[in-house]
């Protein structure tokens, strides 16, 4: 493989090397892969190929470097794992030896190939090559490409006060940011101000975080918004715009808290922080230790709702700190990073009937124990069942309340069995003659030092019983209540009889969560939490650079958890500001202006709203530092006005032409997308999992890249079936392009029924990265169909398709 | 902007402390020239126009919910003609 060709324009010329690497015997053991390269040195545009042991070797990475340099190599593909495994090595391997990274590209013959047909060398051979060449056709195409930077704000937006937001505000504060805080409630604080200790180590609660609430409120760093909501972000990682509205407190900085105003208002009602358990007035302060401690006007129920009508506050207040003419304001903050700490909420538990909260006094909710057992709550810290006033003599708590069943949330809320353990030692400590019964599924105590405090609750006489009540029933004059059920372990039905019942209740995603969702372009997982961009390794980042997740959004948890994974996204946050620029990976679109037609169908299927189509002035625009590079943008554009960069149309149709080169009756091309399912196809070959080897995958960033001229080419040249497969619906990793997957696919089986040809000849597949096994049935499947076509339907679809470009 | 984390039904604990006034609204019918303010300006609806006719040919207000009444005596400041008037009538427990 001498280079002998005349070196007459150098920059003109296409000069390609290849690398079939043995990886081992994990490649060699079932490709000829001496043979391979001998195929790519017959290649277009291929000047040297070479075959060797393992390429990624620091020998193997600088016989690329010297080659590159010696054969004037502008173009360099190996033939070896997964890009999604060494594409970064190899690309680092091209800089290195002065080749722009782009124009590297890879052929995954070990996971897609050698592994998955480990015991059929001839056709392993044949498909390897097939590899080689589409990844050559690929790269005769590449083009250098330069990264764009960003330069990021070095001002962070905390969405939420609750324990992660304060957490998260702190951190970045002290790092020296800026930070805004927003908080929706009249004091930051959130649920953990609420409850009474925390488990395992039995701290009161609101002392621990009162002082944390209070640097908040002091700190020079922190700009702190309550009583406020965002309503509009635009822009991209590192210069987001945001809007934060803020409703008036009626109370200006002047307040001492002094509380005068509360007494002389004459408006009661119940108190939201006490969970209605306690009364407040209209000029009121959520709690004692509320940040800020200014007072706040309910206006919604205060007599000067419309017109001023009483003036008992405004007369009494010594320093005149109300104001009824204050207004709503408007700010508008420019910040680089966001994190979301939006909580939780908790579930309602009078929608299940049998457990009659909500109809008998007695039956309380775990947050409204919470109130009960805490000395600054409405009973004075004193255990008091609603209906008398009385200590109960046996209470009884009932677990996975609105948690893992179909009423409420299927998932676990992971926080009430050790809350609930909690509850019962606290009782225990006060009440040492109090009966108290669990009644639970399973009890899980995982954490540290969890399983230490259940087995204390068992030593203190706690009864924990398997098997939650079927029903509870109210004796009547007592307002005692009658649990019935089966205890599972002992095969027995019980009916205990206690004085009070607390609902172990479970959490559930704020019910403004698709508002967060909408505003910072985030995806949720079924259950409505926050998804995070990859559940192991990104698990506070989210599919929108520069926001990230803290606290019960992403998922249920509890304080330290929650503190953590606040100090883990301040800390990404910080990466990002303390950098003060970021690099985009050069695969966004270019937009050729003269082609585009202004239609903005892009704009519409941008899962960023990275595109800005202004039909006015006539111009598009796309805003690099928004965009992802999923290419659903390209796949829609009708006038091939957007190229996507490094996966462009030419290139994908370059891969779908080697493919069908030959015997493409007897192919399938399928089309990946990087995150879920070319990486489940990564899994079926790491697990060995065996398929047909007529499959030839095309990795593209996102499923919604395929555009339907790529699937009309495979078919116009022949292919006897086309598989394009994604992520799960609601788990794209470009938000939901998927959904655009889904509907050009569906518009093309449409255009094949029209054509008379089956529509099983192409196949749609929701796929995730740990499900290799439907990826390999699927194949299993497909050849099938692929036997089943006979040379007519083949001729037929080619003349159908054959005039589509 | 407050968010109640669940439904309420249940009567405060400190419910038997908290005293609100109850109120009688006195309605001078024949006095009243149907203006409305207090109606308008009652801030907890305890007025409406009364069905039946006074002398003048108007229609004099009356309490649809005297419970409601805060004693804010805002009916009395806007009345032009001196006819409306809550009095205090004993403590009792709300809710």
């Amino acid at each position: 493989m001498e280079a002998t060709q005349v070196k007459s324009k150098p920059e003109e010329e296409t000069r390609i090397g290849v690398y079939v690497c043995h990886c081992g015997l994990n490649i060699a053991g079932s490709v000829d892969c001496e043979k391979v390269a001998k195929f790519a040195a017959t290649l277009p545009h291929v000047v040297l190929a070479r075959d060797n042991r393992y390429t990624c070797s620091d020998q193997g990475q600088e016989l690329i470097k010297k080659d590159v340099r010696e054969y004037k190599l502008n173009r360099v593909v190996v033939a070896s794992c997964t890009p999604r495994l060494h594409e970064p090595t190899f690309r680092r391997a091209c800089e290195e030896a002065g080749l722009n990274k782009y124009l590297f590209e890879m052929a995954n013959i070990r996971e897609h190939c050698s592994w998955v047909h480990l015991y059929e060398r001839e056709k392993a051979t044949e498909k390897a090559k097939d590899l080689v060449k589409m990844a050559v056709a690929k790269a005769a195409l590449l083009e250098p490409q330069e990264e764009m930077t960003v330069p990021i704000t070095r001002r962070a937006l905390v969405i939420g006060g609750g324990v992660a937001g304060i957490q998260a505000s702190l951190d970045l504060a002290d790092a020296g940011y800026k930070v805004y805080l927003v908080e929706k409630e009249p004091s930051i604080g959130g649920r953990m101000a609420q409850i009474d200790k925390t488990f395992p180590t039995m701290d009161c609660s609101i002392c621990i975080l009162a002082p944390k609430m209070s640097d908040v409120g002091r700190h020079p760093g922190i700009e702190l918004f309550t009583n406020s909501e965002i309503t509009n972000v635009q822009g991209y990682i590192g210069n987001f715009k945001v809007k934060v509205l803020e409703e008036p407190r009626y109370v200006t900085k002047d307040c001492s808290a002094c509380g005068d105003c509360s007494k002389a208002c004459p408006v009661t009602l119940p108190n939201e922080f006490d969970v209605g358990l306690a009364t407040r007035h209209a000029i009121y302060t959520p709690f004692p230790q509320a940040v800020p401690s200014t007072y706040i006007v309910d206006r919604e129920n205060c007599l000067n709702k419309n017109f001023i009508v009483c003036e008992n506050c405004m007369t009494t207040c010594e320093r005149n700190a109300v104001d009824f003419t204050m207004l709503p304001e408007t700010v508008e903050l420019e910040v680089g990073t966001i994190i979301v700490a939006s909580g939780a909420d908790v579930f309602d538990p009078s929608s299940l009937a049998n457990y009659g909260f909500g109809k008998f006094p007695n039956v309380v909710t775990s947050l409204e124990f919470e109130r009960l057992i805490n000395a600054g709550g409405p009973s004075g810290g004193k255990l008091l069942r609603p209906s008398d006033m009385q200590i109960p003599k046996t209470v009884a708590f009932i677990q996975c309340v609105g948690s893992r069943s179909e009423k409420g949330s299927l998932s676990c809320s992971n926080i009430c069995c050790m809350n609930t353990v909690k509850d019962a030692l606290l009782i225990k400590e006060h009440w040492p003659d109090v009966k108290i019964y669990v009644f639970y599924v399973d009890i899980r105590a995982f954490g540290k030092g969890f399983e230490d405090l259940f087995r204390r609750a068992k030593e203190e006489g706690v009864v924990f019983i398997r098997g939650l009540p079927a029903e509870i029933i109210e004796t009547r004059k007592s307002h005692d209540l009658l649990l019935i059920g089966e205890n599972t372990l002992e095969k027995k039905l019980y009916k205990v009889s206690v004085g009070m019942v607390v609902l172990s209740i479970g959490l559930e995603p704020r019910k403004d969560s698709d508002v967060v969702q909408r505003l910072f372009t985030l995806s949720r997982t079924p259950d409505g939490y926050f998804m995070e961009a990859h559940p192991k390794l990104r698990p506070v980042d989210t599919p929108t650079g520069g926001v990230f997740l803290a606290g019960c959004a992403e998922s249920p948890k509890d304080i330290k958890d929650s503190v953590t994974q606040a100090c883990a996204a301040a800390s990404r946050a910080n990466i990002l500001m303390a950098q003060g620029k970021v690099t985009i990976e050069a695969i966004t679109p270019s937009l050729i202006a003269e082609k585009c037609k202004i239609c903005g169908l892009c704009a519409k299927v941008c899962p960023y709203n990275a595109i800005i189509v202004d039909r006015k002035e006539k111009r598009t625009e796309v805003v690099e530092a928004a965009c992802a590079g999923c290419g659903t943008c390209g796949a829609e554009c009708p006038s091939e006005a957007l190229t996507m960069r490094h996966f462009t149309d030419e290139q994908i149709f370059a891969q779908i032409n080697a493919i069908t080169e030959h015997d493409a009756d007897k192919k399938i091309v399928a089309f990946c997308c990087n995150w879920c399912s070319y990486a489940g196809a990564d899994f079926a070959g790491v697990s060995r999992m065996q398929y047909p080897t007529n499959v030839r995958i095309i990795r593209t960033m996102c499923s919604g890249r395929v555009a339907e001229k790529f699937i009309a080419r495979a078919f116009a040249r022949g292919a006897a079936a086309v598989l394009v497969a994604g992520c799960h619906l609601g788990d794209c990793h470009y938000i939901n392009a998927n959904y655009q997957t889904k509907k050009r696919i569906e518009r093309f089986w449409k255009r094949m029924e029209t054509a008379g040809l089956r529509k099983e000849r192409l196949q749609l597949l929701w796929a995730s990265a740990a499900e290799g096994e439907r990826i390999a049935s699927k194949v299993r499947e497909m050849a099938e169909i692929v036997k089943s076509v006979a040379p007519e339907e083949t001729e037929k679809t080619k003349q159908a398709f054959g005039s589509v470009k | 902007m407050n968010t109640m984390p669940l439904r309420l039904w249940r009567k405060p604990l400190d419910a038997d402390q908290t005293v609100v006034p109850c109120a009688k609204v006195y309605i001078v019918n024949q006095r009243c020239d149907g203006c409305g303010f207090c109606i308008d300006f009652c801030p907890k609806g305890v007025l409406a126009r009364s069905e039946e006719m006074n002398e003048k040919r108007i229609y004099p207000p009356k309490a649809i919910d005297e419970t409601r009444c805060n004693l804010c005596g805002f009916c009395r400041s806007v009345c032009p003609t001196c006819a409306i008037f809550p009095v205090e009538r004993e403590l009792k427990e709300q809710m």
